[in-house]
């Protein structure tokens, strides 16, 4: 395990490095500039960016391995603090989303899964299939404007206008009433999709004939089904989680624009809008670290869900 | 494993379920998501709440003049003098009075008595002698400098003592003193260091501590929580008292929303999160609001007829044309008069701000009162007489398919690069091309990124560009840079050594005449040649100029709407928030 574990920390490594360094060299290489030439004469100046380009990289370089990502354009702030700040939001809303979708994706794939049949199972079909036909914008606005409609739910922002001078529990009170909209957005593409494998995964393992031995054993067919068959439907499923943990932690630009999450998402679309190189990078290797501590979730736990896996591992 | 696997689905059930319950159990939204309140009194108190689709780089004003920077620096600064975005008369701000030398070249200004910044310290003359060195000083690059020159050269400035201030000007300016309005203070106490150190750029970033801001405005900054919102209280040392003597502000608080999506910004007006949005409402959302009008919940203020319409322009830079077989006729002002001719302005008003606009045929629209003249050349939309003028180029249909040939066989056809996101300009370009179809011509519409299309302009690296110039101040004079040969924003051919064409130095002199010109009527008779100059060679075509519409909700009074931008809050410190209990 620990082999394993190395190998896929290397590779995780590597993808920062080639993520953030593609980043930055591409932003740079963009055409377009939203500053007047002489601001940006001063910007370019005061940080550095007159330089070489391999100078630019190789300093940059040097930084990112200390952890500073250099300075904003944009912001006139230290990547890092910018980062910080907005990879927590980020990732309170990520884990919302993900609790949400694993929540409602994976009980009814195991029961569209588990029936062929029926007008329940078609209907969570269905919904799976809208679920995921619907593009993050409109979803994001319709439940936006579901929001607007009946009050339900602030509208967007993280937290109201009093919130920096909240209590903690009054705070997480507030950030508990502005979550439901954007992680909604967030997981409701998520839970089609998990539901859609889930139903698949299950369906092809209640196939099989240990589960029929365990109802000749005498099971009922949902414990047969979720002690035997459900734990070999999550190999797949866990696949999944590994890019969703990635997607979902590095933001989602749409759902934050519309709304108004400050996350890492709106972040990078800000940087990306102003050329503000260093940021985007940042954004980026950010973006990438989650990847890739996502997938090395996934993998740890397929390996913990999984028999096979594991003895494959040791294999 | 089961048991895991069992245990695991259970705490996520729960978990679900408990939200479910919370949410069913928890208390309505509190006052400032939920219905809004309307009284028939106004009173002072409240708070105003509008959106920022953008953050502030800074709070340094001087360093930033982006729309954040620039509200940022209106709701917590105060001017000498101001020119009232509503009346566009000049009136005293700071500096209670001042005279004029008889030859318009001095003013002496008298500041008011016992004003101090935010922090206590009295506000003098040194602060204004200090933030005209700041201005000035190359090593600041002050995005300032340039509003505070008169033909290049900087104003003198001096304080005899501490309530007074004398400015000189190196020439006779039309504007006169109201070249003031363009001048954003800064504390001399708190920004000396920095200034002496050369960190004056990196003074006043976003992350100073509010109460380390000196401010002299109606409202002093709470807190700024990026990406979400910016907090501002009342200053109590602020200045400004009404005609009955109580001291400005009359609200509170003024919180400014970060929303970066334009429709979600108009989703959160319409359920009463915020008063007002950052800008104009687009024609489209008019009816949208329609309902909450209806319900006296909101208005639509008409702010009138936009002052900075979109415009066509052509790359007139006789070397980009060089060996381009098209050379002999685009850049020819009767090929822009024939477009001009040929795009009918009702439709276009029609379609692209749903009925909601008026026709122009210059920079100048009726939005601008003081300066618009109807008196220039107009076109009346005829496809035949566009053809006929496109005739007299040699542009015929010789091939027999839909566009004109010259007499090379080169297509009456050209490439306009447009901004992408922006709907009026998308919208506009469409029917561009549409209207230009019946005439032979053939314009191919490319959509580009904001940055990559401003590049390509200042490049001088484009055929024909559809975009918008921002105005920042009605006074042609405010705005040389556009109507001068070797201006920055001259953008059909941007800083000319020398006027490349004859009627450019003509605009030239007579804008120079405009400038140092002091007298009023005769200031708008040349300004009138100019327009007649302009609309006869056509180097930019203009088509609609929008009516402007803001939405407001009914909580808020003392609005005096602007067309210039923040049309609303540039008089924030009357504006009053009505209450019927506690806000």
């Amino acid at each position: 395990m620990g082999r394993y574990l190395l190998q896929r920390l290397g590779f995780a490594l590597l993808l920062v490095f080639v993520v953030s360094s593609a980043a930055l060299l591409l932003t740079r290489a963009a055409p377009g500039d939203t500053l007047d030439p002489q601001e940006r004469a001063r910007i370019n100046h005061e940080l550095g960016l007159d330089r070489p380009l391999l100078a630019q990289y190789l300093s940059w370089l040097g930084g990112a391995a200390r952890l500073d990502f250099g300075e904003s354009v944009l912001y006139s702030r230290p990547v890092k603090a910018l980062l910080g700040e907005r990879a927590l939001n980020t990732a309170i809303l990520a884990t919302a989303a993900l609790i949400l979708a694993t929540a409602i994706g994976i009980p009814l794939g195991i029961y569209s899964g588990s029936r062929s049949t029926g007008i329940g199972p078609s209907i969570v079909r269905a919904l799976s299939v809208l679920g995921l036909s619907v593009p993050p914008l409109i979803g994001s606005l319709a439940l936006v404007f579901l929001a607007a409609r009946t009050g339900w739910f602030p509208v967007g922002g993280m937290t109201s206008a009093a919130g920096l001078e909240m209590s903690w529990s009054r705070y997480l009170l507030d950030l508990a009433r502005h979550i439901p909209v954007p992680a909604l957005a967030l997981a409701i593409p998520l839970a089609a999709s998990l539901e859609r494998l889930q139903s698949q995964a299950i369906a092809a393992a209640s196939r099989e004939t240990f589960v029929a031995a365990s109802r000749a054993r005498g099971l009922e067919r949902m414990q047969s089904l979720l002690r035997h068959a459900w734990p070999v439907s999550l190999r797949p499923v866990l696949g999944l989680y590994g890019v969703m943990i990635g997607s979902l932690f590095s933001g989602s630009f749409i759902v934050e624009v519309v709304t108004s999450w400050p996350g890492l998402g709106r972040l990078m679309f800000d940087a990306l809008k102003a050329r503000d190189i260093f940021l985007v990078a940042g954004c980026a290797a950010t973006g990438a670290v989650f990847l890739a501590i996502g997938t090395l979730i996934a993998d740890m736990l397929l390996a913990w869900t999984d028999p096979r896996v594991r003895a494959g591992e040791r294999a | 494993m089961n048991r895991q696997s069992r245990a695991l689905l259970s705490v996520l059930l729960i978990g679900v379920i408990t939200f479910v319950g919370w949410r069913s159990c928890s208390a309505p939204p509190d006052d400032s998501n939920g219905e809004i309140r309307i009284s028939t009194v106004p009173t002072r108190g409240g708070v105003v709440r509008s959106s920022l689709r953008s953050e502030p780089r800074t709070f340094n004003r001087l360093l930033d003049a982006n729309f954040p920077v620039d509200l940022f620096s209106l709701v917590t600064g105060s001017k000498l003098v101001r020119v009232n975005r509503a009346t566009r008369q000049l009136e005293p701000g700071l500096a209670e009075k001042w005279s004029a030398s008889p030859d318009n070249l001095t003013y002496t200004l008298t500041l008011r008595d016992g004003v101090t910044w935010s922090d206590g310290t009295p506000f003098t003359s040194a602060d204004v002698v200090f933030t005209f060195q700041a201005v000035y000083d190359p090593k600041v690059n002050s995005i300032l400098a340039s509003a505070l020159k008169v033909n290049g050269q900087p104003l003198k400035v001096s304080a005899p003592d501490p309530r007074t201030v004398v400015v000189t000007l190196p020439a006779t300016f039309g504007p006169g003193i109201a070249i003031l309005d363009n001048l954003h203070l800064v504390p001399k106490h708190k920004l000396e260091a920095a200034f002496k150190n050369g960190t004056f750029a990196q003074a006043l970033a976003v992350t100073t501590p509010p109460a380390e801001l000196a401010l002299l405005g109606p409202f002093v900054l709470r807190s700024y929580e990026p990406g979400q919102r910016i907090v501002f209280d009342r200053n109590p040392r602020y200045w400004k008292k009404d005609a009955a003597g109580i001291q400005l502000p009359y609200a509170d608080q003024l919180v400014l929303e970060v929303v970066p999506d334009q429709n979600a910004e108009l989703l959160r007006l319409q359920a009463g999160q915020i008063d007002m949005m950052q800008q104009q409402i687009r024609p489209e959302d008019v009816a949208t609001l329609r309902p909450l009008v209806d319900q006296g919940k909101a208005r639509v203020i008409e702010l009138g007829v936009g002052t900075d319409p979109d415009l066509l322009f052509f790359n007139l830079r006789t070397p980009y044309w060089q060996k381009d077989p098209r050379r002999d006729w685009i850049l020819r002002k009767e090929f822009r008069k024939a477009i001009s001719h040929a795009v009918d302005r009702e439709a276009y008003a029609n379609t692209v701000f749903l009925g909601s606009g008026v026709p122009i045929w210059g920079p100048i629209t009726p939005g601008n009162k003081d300066w618009f003249s109807p008196n220039i050349q107009r076109y009346a939309h005829s496809i035949d007489r566009a053809k006929e003028i496109l005739a007299g180029l040699g542009l015929t249909n010789r091939d027999q398919d839909e566009w004109l040939e010259d007499a090379n066989n080169a297509e009456a056809r050209f490439t306009l690069l447009t901004y992408r996101g922006n709907s009026s300009l998308e919208r506009g370009a469409a029917v561009l091309r549409d209207a230009l179809r019946p005439a032979g011509i053939a314009v191919d519409v490319v959509a580009l990124e904001q940055g990559a299309l401003v590049q390509r302009m200042v490049k001088g690296d484009f055929e024909a560009i559809f975009f918008f110039f921002s105005a920042t101040n009605l006074d042609p004079s405010m705005n040389l840079d556009f109507w001068l040969s070797s201006g920055s924003a001259h953008i059909w051919n941007i800083g000319q050594t020398k006027p490349a064409t004859e009627w450019e130095k003509e605009i030239d002199d007579l804008m120079m005449q405009v400038t140092s010109q002091p007298d009023p009527a005769e200031r708008r008779r040349l300004f009138e040649q100019v327009q007649k100059i302009f609309a006869e060679n056509l180097p930019a075509l203009y088509f609609v100029a929008p009516r402007l519409h803001m939405g407001v909700t009914e909580r808020l009074g003392g609005l005096e709407p602007a067309i210039l931008r923040p049309q609303l809050l540039w008089n924030v410190d009357r504006i009053t928030v009505r209450q019927d209990g506690a806000q």
